[in-house]
């Protein structure tokens, strides 16, 4: 399939030493979403192993049942905007999730695509904007703060982080390198932390020295955010060789 | 206050809020006491096998004495002997998970759990701690509290656990009120996201509230749109008849008659 992309490398650049700013269009969310999928399926019964110990034993199968569902409602839109894309997945998630997964992971994916609303493309700052969403949506419904032993204490780090790479003159690929790493540190850093909020805060010290489930999930759709990217970035060098290449 | 009791029950509590183990000299540095005494402590306490000592590292656990403690607790605890076949009995007819809780503090303690009957997998909540405001259980029976109790629990931290716990004097007094129009408390996701619960207060032979039974469940479930009436109507005849059977007035439930 001919990619009609804008290749980005060929745009000028937007300072010494500086990428121009890298797009992702609907391809790239698609390969998101179908890295979270698989990875959730690859982790449900981990995910599960640890809500059993604090929760209700069913993040995994949810998050797993949702994903399934998110995949295949995708899967029946054939040309989506990234906006339309994370909507439609919050919406399934909403109508399909049991437990806290589904008002707060969908509330997560459709604030997202509220900000990338109906655009073919956005940039990493665009993204910055909708991963803020995401964290004020899943906070105005959790009431939760970073410390609480929740997804915020995955969330908030890699938001955290994503932003001063962007600032600091990363590009897309580290940004969200950065935000896997800060999501997976913070999803570790909740082993110590007593529960505040959710089922788990009802167990008091007792939650002391077990991993936050939801902060895992959260983790896991980092680090597939990341692969997504790289996949991404590898399949356009490939069409923009080829199309130099082709060049008479 | 005997120190040493209550050094010895500052020993329990530190095991009892870490997952790991831990040894002499964590457990002095923590508490603030010389490791002779803490050892000391906890050889009397391991002798009656409060404290159980791993062979391999030398640190210390939890040990198995204070499981029958707690299960003698719940045995012995009135209200869960007679709430077991009414729970049994709400659980089957709702098709939901059904928590029977008494007033602790600001909290409510869960001493019985009947889990959904629906063969999924669920975990335990007996002995789960919530705070009163955030649950169904907990308003049910604080409606029913003589005004001091009732003023006494409005004016202490009324944390938010949710978007949508109530957390204010204002906001949870007219909820105590609906409770008293309707005799059932509901909860809309306010201790956790997407978890609803319907619950009704239990009274004696006094006619005291002594605690509350109640469902709990997916709030798409529980709360269609507003609380399903079935579930209302079941919830309210379980705690009728527990009631009763708890020596309450067949006629004197309070509320009821109003």
């Amino acid at each position: 399939m001919a990619v009609a992309v804008a290749v980005p490398w060929a745009r000028p650049s937007t300072g010494p030493g500086r990428e121009a700013a890298r797009i992702v269009d609907g391809a790239c969310v698609r390969g998101w979403l179908t890295e979270v999928a698989g990875s959730l399926e690859a982790e449900r019964d981990y995910l599960t192993q640890l809500d059993a110990a604090i929760g209700d034993a069913d993040h995994g199968i949810n998050m797993h049942r949702g994903f399934t569902a998110v995949m295949r409602r995708v899967g029946d839109l054939d040309a989506a905007t990234p906006g339309m894309l994370l909507k439609t997945a919050g919406r399934t998630f909403v109508s399909t999730v049991g437990g806290a997964a589904e008002p707060l992971y969908g509330t997560a994916f459709l604030a997202a695509g509220e900000i990338l609303d109906d655009g073919d493309t956005f940039g990493p700052r665009r993204l910055l904007e909708a991963l803020r969403a995401s964290l004020e949506g899943v906070q105005r419904i959790g009431a939760a703060s970073e410390g609480d032993k929740t997804m915020v204490d995955a969330l908030a780090p890699a938001l955290a982080a994503y932003d001063l790479e962007l600032r600091t003159g990363g590009s897309l690929e580290t940004a969200v390198r950065a935000a896997r790493e800060a999501a997976s540190d913070g999803a570790r850093a909740t082993v110590p932390m007593q529960a505040r909020k959710g089922r788990a805060s009802y167990l008091g010290p007792r939650s002391v020295g077990h991993q936050d489930p939801g902060a895992t999930s959260t983790s896991l759709m980092f680090a597939a955010l990341e692969r997504a990217v790289l996949a991404d970035r590898t399949q356009r060098f490939a069409a923009g060789a080829r199309s130099r290449g082709s060049r008479p | 206050m005997i120190q040493s009791v209550g050094r010895a029950a500052r020993i329990l509590k530190a095991l009892g809020s870490e997952s790991a183990r831990l040894g002499v000299t964590e457990l002095a540095e923590r508490l603030g006491l010389a490791k002779a005494t803490v050892h000391g402590l906890l050889r009397t306490l391991e002798a009656h096998q409060f404290v159980q000592q791993d062979l391999e590292t030398g640190k210390y656990r939890l040990g198995p004495a204070l499981l029958q403690l707690g299960n003698a607790f719940l045995d012995n605890h009135e209200l869960r002997a007679r709430s077991l076949l009414w729970a049994e009995t709400l659980a089957g007819r709702a098709g939901e998970a059904v928590h029977v809780g008494v007033l602790y503090g600001p909290n409510v303690l869960l001493v019985h759990h009947v889990f959904r009957p629906d063969n999924s997998v669920q975990i335990l909540q007996v002995g789960a701690s919530i705070p009163w405001h955030a649950c169904a259980l907990g308003k049910a029976i604080v409606a029913y509290l003589e005004p001091e109790g009732r003023h006494e629990l409005l004016a202490g931290p009324l944390p938010r656990l949710t978007g949508r716990t109530l957390t204010t004097r204002g906001a949870l007094g007219a909820e105590l009120d609906r409770v008293l129009d309707g005799g059932v408390a509901v909860e809309d996701q306010e201790a956790i996201v997407g978890e609803a619960g319907v619950a009704a207060a239990l009274f004696d032979n006094r006619g005291a509230v002594v605690g509350a039974i109640g469902l709990a469940g997916p709030v798409e479930r529980l709360l269609p749109d507003g609380p399903a009436a079935d579930a209302v109507a079941a919830v309210k005849e379980a705690a009728r008849g527990l009631s009763r059977e708890l020596g309450a007035g067949r006629l004197a439930t309070p509320g009821a008659g109003a």
